[in-house]
C-alpha cells in the first residue's frame, strides 16, 4: 500500500518520479557487481553434522616458526573483513590528499548519450511513461509492461 | 624471486625463472555437485559440473576486502600442493589496485614479512610492471600510456620519464565482471535464465563477444533478427557436463537458431557487440563515465604539450578485456577521431593477461632495478609498516 502512495498518478497510470527512477538505475548498476545471484549451495550443509563444518575448513594455519619475533599488532584485529564503502570513509578521514581513488574516477562523455530498447536491444528511440525506460516499438513496450516496467520493487 | 600478480579475478603467479605465469582463480568456489568440499583457486580443475558456481571472492571493486579468503588462496598458492615457495631464501614482486588503501597495504606488508617470512616485498601497480618491461625492450622510449582493462575496472595510467603520473590516471568503472553480468541479465530477460550460470556465461562471452569497428551498421544487421544476410547471429551450445563439457559455438553454416533434443542453445545477436562496447561507452548502460578511448585523450590531454604526442605513440595494453576482438583495432579507430591527426598512435598488446607478470619477471632480472623497488626484510625490521607503505606509494 506504501508503494502506491509514493507514485504519482497521471491520469489512470502510475508514474515514477525522479528520484524512483534514479533509485531503479542505480539499484540495476549495483546489481553488475555482484558476485553470486543465488544462494550458496552448501548454506543449509552447516547444520549436516557429516559435511565438514564451513568454519573448521576456514581455519588457515598459520606457521608458527620457533624462533620467530611475534608482531607487536594483533592480525585477527586489522584483518577483518573491510567493505570498500568502509575503506573509502576510512580515507576520508584520514584526510588521503588528491590525487586519490575519488579524484580518479574519469568524468562524464562529452558525447550524446545513445538509448536502446529496455527489451531487445534495438535502438529505444520512445520512452516508457511509466518508469522512463526505453523501448523500440509497440511489441517491445507491451512486453516492458508485463514483465519489468512497475514489477520491480523499486 | 617470485612474482605474484594479484587479480581480482584471477591471480598470475610463479618464479621469475619460469616461462610463463599459472593462471589460478582468485577466489574459493562452491558447486553444487561436491558438497563436501570448496575448491581453493585453480582446484576448481577437479571440479567436473560448473554448473551454478557459487564464488566466494576476496576483492570487492577490486579492492582487497576479505582476507580470510584471500589469506587461503594465497597459502594454497605458496604451499607444497601449488609452489611450494621457500620466503626463507625467496623474495617477492606482486601487484595493488591503482590507489590502494593504506590498511590494504598495511595487512599486506604484514602477512608477508611476518606470517610468509620474505626476504624482501616489492609492491607496484600492474601498469608499472608493464611500463617497466615496454620501456626496457624500447630503450629509446621514455614514456607510455598503459590501458589496464580488467575484472573490476579499467584504467589510463601514464608514465613519463619512466615515473607514473598519478595525477593524470583516469578510472572507468567497469570490467570484465560487470560485462558478464550485464551478458547474463540480457540473455536471461530475452531467452533463457542463465542468472546463477557466471561461469559459463563468462565463457560464452569470451568464445563470441567482440568490439564492434561499425556499430552503426552492426546495429542494422542485428536488426534484422533470424535473417540470412544477418552476419552477426550465433547458435552457442551450452555444456550440460554429462555429454557435452564445454560450451560452443556452431559454425555459420549451422546456425539454424534451433536446438536439437540433447542440447540448449542461447542465440547470440547484438550481445556479441554490444557487451563489450559498453567498454567504449559505459553510458549505454548509463553509467555516466566517458569510455576507455575518451579517457585516454582526457588522461593525455592533461599532460604537458610536448609529451602528449609520445604517449599516443607508446599505448601499451593490459588484461583481460584486450583479448576481446577488434578491442585495439577499436581504440585506434576511436583515437584517430577524436585526436589530431599528426599524432601517431601506436598500440602494443602482447599477451594482456599475462603482461603484468612477464613485467615482473623483467624487474627480478635486473638486480639494481630491483633493489630501487623492494624493501628488504631487514629494511621492515628496522623501519617498520609506515614507511614500507610511503616507499610503495612513491613507486
Ligand atoms: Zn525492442
Ligand atoms: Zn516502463
Amino acid at each position: 500500500m506504501e508503494q502506491s502512495t509514493k507514485k504519482e498518478k497521471r491520469g489512470d497510470r502510475v508514474v515514477l518520479d525522479e528520484a524512483q527512477r534514479n533509485r531503479r538505475s542505480r539499484k540495476a548498476l549495483d546489481a553488475l557487481e555482484q558476485d553470486n545471484y543465488h544462494e550458496d549451495p552448501h548454506a543449509n550443509l552447516i547444520m549436516n553434522k557429516k559435511a565438514p563444518k564451513f568454519e573448521d575448513s576456514l581455519n588457515t594455519e598459520r606457521k608458527d616458526r620457533p624462533g620467530k619475533r611475534k608482531s607487536a599488532r594483533d592480525f585477527k584485529q586489522v584483518r577483518f573483513k573491510k567493505s570498500l564503502a568502509a575503506l573509502l570513509e576510512e580515507d576520508r578521514a584520514l584526510g588521503t590528499e588528491s590525487p586519490n581513488y575519488m579524484t580518479a574516477a574519469a568524468p562524464a562523455s562529452k558525447f550524446p548519450k545513445r538509448y536502446f530498447c529496455a527489451v531487445c536491444g534495438m535502438y529505444g528511440i520512445y520512452t516508457c511513461v511509466s518508469c522512463g525506460a526505453r523501448y523500440c516499438a509497440k511489441n517491445c513496450l507491451d512486453v516492458h509492461q508485463e514483465t519489468r516496467c512497475l514489477k520491480w520493487t523499486a | 624471486m617470485f612474482v605474484l600478480d594479484n587479480g581480482a579475478s584471477t591471480l598470475k603467479a610463479g618464479f621469475a625463472t619460469d616461462a610463463q605465469p599459472k593462471v589460478i582463480p582468485n577466489c574459493i568456489t562452491k558447486a553444487k555437485s561436491e558438497t563436501r568440499r570448496r575448491f581453493i583457486g585453480d582446484q576448481l580443475e577437479d571440479c567436473k559440473d560448473m554448473s551454478s558456481l557459487y564464488y566466494i571472492l576476496c576483492h570487492e571493486k577490486g579492492y582487497l576486502v576479505n582476507w580470510e579468503v584471500q589469506k587461503q588462496v594465497w597459502d594454497y598458492v605458496f604451499s607444497k600442493d601449488c609452489f611450494n615457495v621457500d620466503f626463507d631464501s625467496t623474495g617477492i614482486i606482486m601487484t595493488e589496485p591503482y590507489f590502494n588503501f593504506c590498511s590494504i597495504q598495511e595487512n599486506i606488508t604484514e602477512i608477508f614479512f611476518e606470517d610468509y617470512g620474505a626476504q624482501s616485498l616489492s609492491i607496484m601497480n600492474p601498469s608499472s610492471l608493464v611500463a617497466y618491461k615496454y620501456l626496457i625492450d624500447n630503450p629509446k622510449k621514455l614514456c607510455c600510456a598503459v590501458l589496464d582493462s580488467g575484472y573490476s575496472f579499467s584504467h589510463v595510467v601514464p608514465y613519463v620519464k619512466k615515473k607514473r603520473v598519478k595525477d593524470n590516471i583516469r578510472r572507468i568503472n567497469i570490467g570484465g565482471k560487470a560485462l558478464t553480468n550485464y551478458l547474463k541479465d540480457a540473455l536471461s530477460y530475452r531467452q533463457l535464465n542463465v542468472m546463477d550460470e557466471t561461469y559459463v556465461v563468462n565463457q560464452v562471452k569470451e568464445d563470441v563477444c567482440y568490439v564492434s569497428l561499425d556499430f552503426h551498421r552492426e546495429m542494422e544487421m542485428a536488426a534484422l533478427g533470424n535473417s540470412r544476410e544477418n552476419t552477426i547471429w550465433r547458435d552457442y551450445v551450452l555444456p550440460d557436463y554429462t555429454s557435452i563439457k564445454r560450451g560452443y559455438v556452431r559454425p555459420p553454416e549451422q546456425t539454424t537458431g534451433k536446438a536439437t533434443s540433447a542440447e540448449q542453445i542461447i542465440r547470440m545477436n547484438a550481445e556479441r557487440f554490444q557487451t563489450p562496447e559498453l567498454l567504449f561507452n559505459p553510458s549505454d548502460i548509463g553509467i555516466e563515465q566517458m569510455g576507455i578511448s575518451e579517457a585516454m585523450m582526457h588522461s593525455v590531454n592533461a599532460l604537458p604539450k610536448e609529451v602528449q604526442s609520445h604517449m599516443y605513440s607508446n599505448i601499451v595494453l593490459l588484461g583481460g578485456n584486450a583479448m576481446f576482438p577488434n578491442f585495439k583495432e577499436r581504440l585506434v579507430q576511436d583515437l584517430r577521431m577524436l585526436i589530431p591527426e599528426f599524432y601517431d598512435i601506436n598500440v602494443t598488446c602482447e599477451n594482456p593477461i599475462n603482461a603484468a607478470w612477464e613485467g615482473g619477471k623483467a624487474l627480478a632480472r635486473c638486480k639494481e632495478d630491483l633493489d630501487d623497488k623492494a624493501i628488504t626484510k631487514q629494511l621492515y625490521e628496522e623501519q617498520g609498516i609506515a614507511y614500507c607503505v610511503d616507499f610503495y606509494n612513491l613507486l
